[in-house]
């Protein structure tokens, strides 16, 4: 059976912020603690848009995140922290 | 309407002024620079109101062509041979994005050795790219082809390919009738669609994965089935408005009693309906069947017409190498398993002489030759 | 005034999903241009990462209308793009053409010089990770001298081609090379980009990790290093008028070359040779 596709081969703006691809990639995630002094530097450091500022505040948004760690590396107050996300010898998923 | 005398590259060119294109690109190249000249003198004396990109090559022509159609536009280029070859890579990618891009070709022979004379080779090694082929006659049909192609690709969403031969077509004054721009206004109003939109946003040529390629490319080809349809029916509604019918997808002439028919293409019809109408008075029952659109190929068409001959002769101002003449090759695969001698003979490449004379040798050598040793044999060498 | 990030655009009209690799330089770089150019942009990407990052089948990460070009012709499709905006009188689009440095450089160089020589209403960034990624790491004209790549593994014995020096010769609006480590200098870049009638031409050099052979989460820190070491140049020539941007803070060059794995070879007598070579440009003498 045919799929019912646009006539021109296209896509939905945006259409992959619901369906992001690549943070099953994942081996460690961003934390941000206390002493983020919201600079705001890893909002556009972060190749995937996982960290942006909403309301004032900074959002980390893991369903975008693919874990390289940027943030903490640029982060000039040590305010971002990578966690594993397997721990353990049989390494299991947070 | 009024009637004047213009070459095949200055019909062309008015043909696209008629259209009301609204950006043009192209690259000179010989014999198709007529055509961008005419165009480019039309918009400097405010006679079109078109945006001219004055691109650095073939290949950023079409691209640029491609691109304003995306956004919106109704565009144009010429081109031929080299040019068409260097583009070659746009030409596939325009069908695939489905652009009712128009391109007038002045055929030419293509390199090597170099040849700036007319053949339809160029336009036969584009004959798997997707765009449909109209094959003009003479510089009237050039223009009426013109504006039905615009009608046709806009219609389907695919790119149309308007073939002439370079000087014979290209560089040849003719009696051609311009039609009234109001009524063509009414013919082809201008239908736009934005595939690139800041009102509304989308991606155009995401990467397609096995699971979708394959439906894009049927979803394709039906395009080419639908206008099998279009051309006759944008034929018609021309025929009727205009009064001249060029018959749609094939064209017949003597066809009804004749037992040896001619099948060809492009400016070889002009010449070949004298031949008809000369072996006639001879009483020889001779008819021709003009392919007018190659793609999508005729193949339901061409059996109805020859259904009834003993002979048929093809004349292919191109060559597939190893292979043989492109039509030939096709009509005998259209007539598999019907009971009729078929003779296939390549002739004028790189330009030479295709008039009367040897339109009627090819149709004598035809006559004499009960099988042909290959598919297809050269005359005139 | 100078730009502070709280005022950038919230929205994110690129990156939120895409298909490219964690710590992906290009991504960053196309994020940072769109907090710059905004809604009203319509984008040409030619064959590269950038472009089969955008999306797959009916997906895509972009917000804005963005075209995936064949590999040779995104200026020229923009140029189109931009002279049909015209006929239909539509005036407040920015139009983009956006390659990597194969599609800029190499294959792309003929519809670029030819845009750029018809002045364009129009830009065209080139994102430079200064090999051909997106089919494995080869060599090209912007891969710098000795550096390793998949197809030259002694490394690459002939310079960088200057490609900021090409289009200066234009003599077009506006050329600036810009870094993903100085975000608020590359905004203010494509921000005056986006205001000339003509055609601009943006440099950014956004490094590979995989093609450079340095973890993930460096890829910002060595474009910064490429700046302060004096090897990559932030400047603009501004209808003419050359300024540089950010000073230079003169790290030795061997803190940038070094730890890359694809300059691992590097001689004492090479890194000393482009030390001097640094060296000379800025004026600093022997």
């Amino acid at each position: 059976m045919v799929k019912n596709l646009p006539v021109v081969p296209t896509a939905k703006a945006g259409s992959l912020v619901d369906t992001p691809t690549g943070i099953t990639w994942r081996i460690q995630y961003p934390e941000i603690l206390e002493n983020c002094n919201m600079c705001l530097d890893c909002t556009l450091f972060c190749p995937d848009g996982a960290i942006v500022q909403q309301e004032g505040k900074l959002v980390l948004n893991l369903s975008l995140c693919k874990g390289c760690g940027i943030c903490a590396n640029e982060c000039k107050e040590n305010a971002i922290q990578m966690i594993p996300e397997y721990s353990g010898v049989q390494g299991v998923f947070r | 309407m009024s009637t004047t005398l213009l070459t095949g590259s200055e019909a062309a060119a008015y043909g696209a002024k008629l259209a009301r294109i609204e950006v043009l690109a192209y690259y000179p190249i010989t014999p198709a620079f007529p055509a961008m000249e005419r165009i480019s003198k039309f918009i400097d004396d405010g006679d079109l109101n078109t945006r001219f990109v004055r691109v650095e090559s073939d290949h950023s022509a079409l691209a640029a062509a491609l691109g304003a159609s995306l956004a919106g536009s109704r565009t144009f280029t010429v081109t031929n041979s080299q040019g068409l070859l260097y583009m070659t890579e746009v030409v596939y990618h325009t069908a695939g994005l489905r652009q009712p891009v128009v391109m007038a070709v002045a055929n030419r022979a293509l390199s090597a050795p170099h040849s700036r004379f007319p053949e339809q080779g160029d336009a036969i090694s584009q004959g798997a790219s997707g765009w449909i082929h109209l094959f003009c006659e003479n510089n009237q049909e050039v223009l009426d082809n013109m504006l039905q192609a615009f009608k046709i690709a806009e219609t389907v969403r695919l790119p149309v390919m308007v073939n002439y031969e370079g000087y014979i077509q290209s560089h040849t004054l003719e009696e051609v009738e311009i039609p009234n721009q109001e009524k063509i206004d009414q013919f082809l109003p201008l239908t736009r669609v934005r595939t690139l939109d800041v009102e509304n946003p989308q991606a155009v040529n995401t990467v397609a994965s096995p699971e979708f390629y394959m439906d894009y490319k049927f979803r394709q080809n039906e395009a080419m089935e639908q206008a099998l349809t279009v051309i006759g029916s944008v034929s018609r509604e021309y025929a009727q408005e205009f009064g001249r019918d060029w018959s749609g997808l094939i064209d017949t002439y003597q066809m009804e009693d004749a037992e040896h028919a001619f099948v060809a293409m492009g400016s070889m019809i002009s010449d070949a309906r004298i031949v008809v109408d000369e072996l006639r008075s001879q009483g020889q029952k001779v008819g021709l069947v003009k392919v007018r659109a190659w793609r999508p190929f005729p193949a339901e068409a061409l059996r109805q017409a020859l259904k009834k001959v003993q002979l048929i002769t093809i004349g292919d101002k191109n060559i597939v190498y190893g292979l043989g003449g492109a039509l030939g090759t096709e009509v005998r695969s259209a007539l598999y398993g019907q009971d009729v001698r078929i003779n296939s003979y390549i002739l004028g490449l790189g330009g030479r002489d295709v008039t009367t004379v040897e339109i009627k040798k090819v149709l004598e050598l035809s006559e004499k030759t009960e099988k042909q040793a290959t598919a297809s044999e050269w005359f005139g060498l | 005034m100078a730009l502070s990030i709280a005022d950038l655009p919230k929205e994110e009209l690129f990156g939120q999903g895409h298909a490219g690799c964690g710590g992906c330089g290009a991504a960053v770089a196309g994020r940072q241009a769109m907090k710059a150019l905004g809604s009203r942009t319509i984008i040409t990407i030619p064959a590269s990462c950038m472009a089969t990052m955008g999306g797959s089948n009916l997906k895509t990460t972009w917000q804005i209308p963005f075209y995936h070009t064949l590999f040779e012709i995104a200026p020229a499709v923009s140029s189109g793009i931009r002279a049909a905006l015209d006929a239909q009188g539509i005036e407040d689009v920015n139009v983009v053409s956006w390659a990597g440095d194969a599609g800029t450089a190499d294959i792309g160089f003929q519809a670029l010089t030819g845009a750029a020589e018809r002045n364009e209403h129009m830009m065209h960034v080139c994102y430079d990770n200064e090999m051909y990624m997106n089919t494995g790491g080869q060599t090209g004209s912007q891969t710098p001298m000795f550096a390793k790549t998949s197809n030259m593994s002694k490394g690459k014995m002939i310079k960088k081609k200057n490609m900021l020096a090409i289009m200066e010769a234009h003599e077009i609006d506006y050329v600036a090379s810009a870094s993903i480590a100085y975000p608020l200098d590359l905004i203010a870049k494509f921000k005056k980009a986006a205001e000339k009638p003509g055609f601009s031409y943006i440099h950014i050099l956004a490094p590979c990790h995989r093609g450079w052979q340095i973890p993930a989460e460096k890829t910002i820190e060595f474009a910064r290093l490429a700046v302060e070491s004096g090897l990559f140049e932030l400047y603009e020539v501004d209808e003419g008028k050359r300024t540089r941007t950010v000073e230079p803070i003169f790290i030795p060059v061997q803190d940038y070359l070094l730890p890359q794995g694809r300059f691992k070879n590097l001689t004492q007598e090479a890194i000393q040779g482009i030390q001097a070579g640094v060296n000379r440009h800025y004026g600093r003498g022997e």
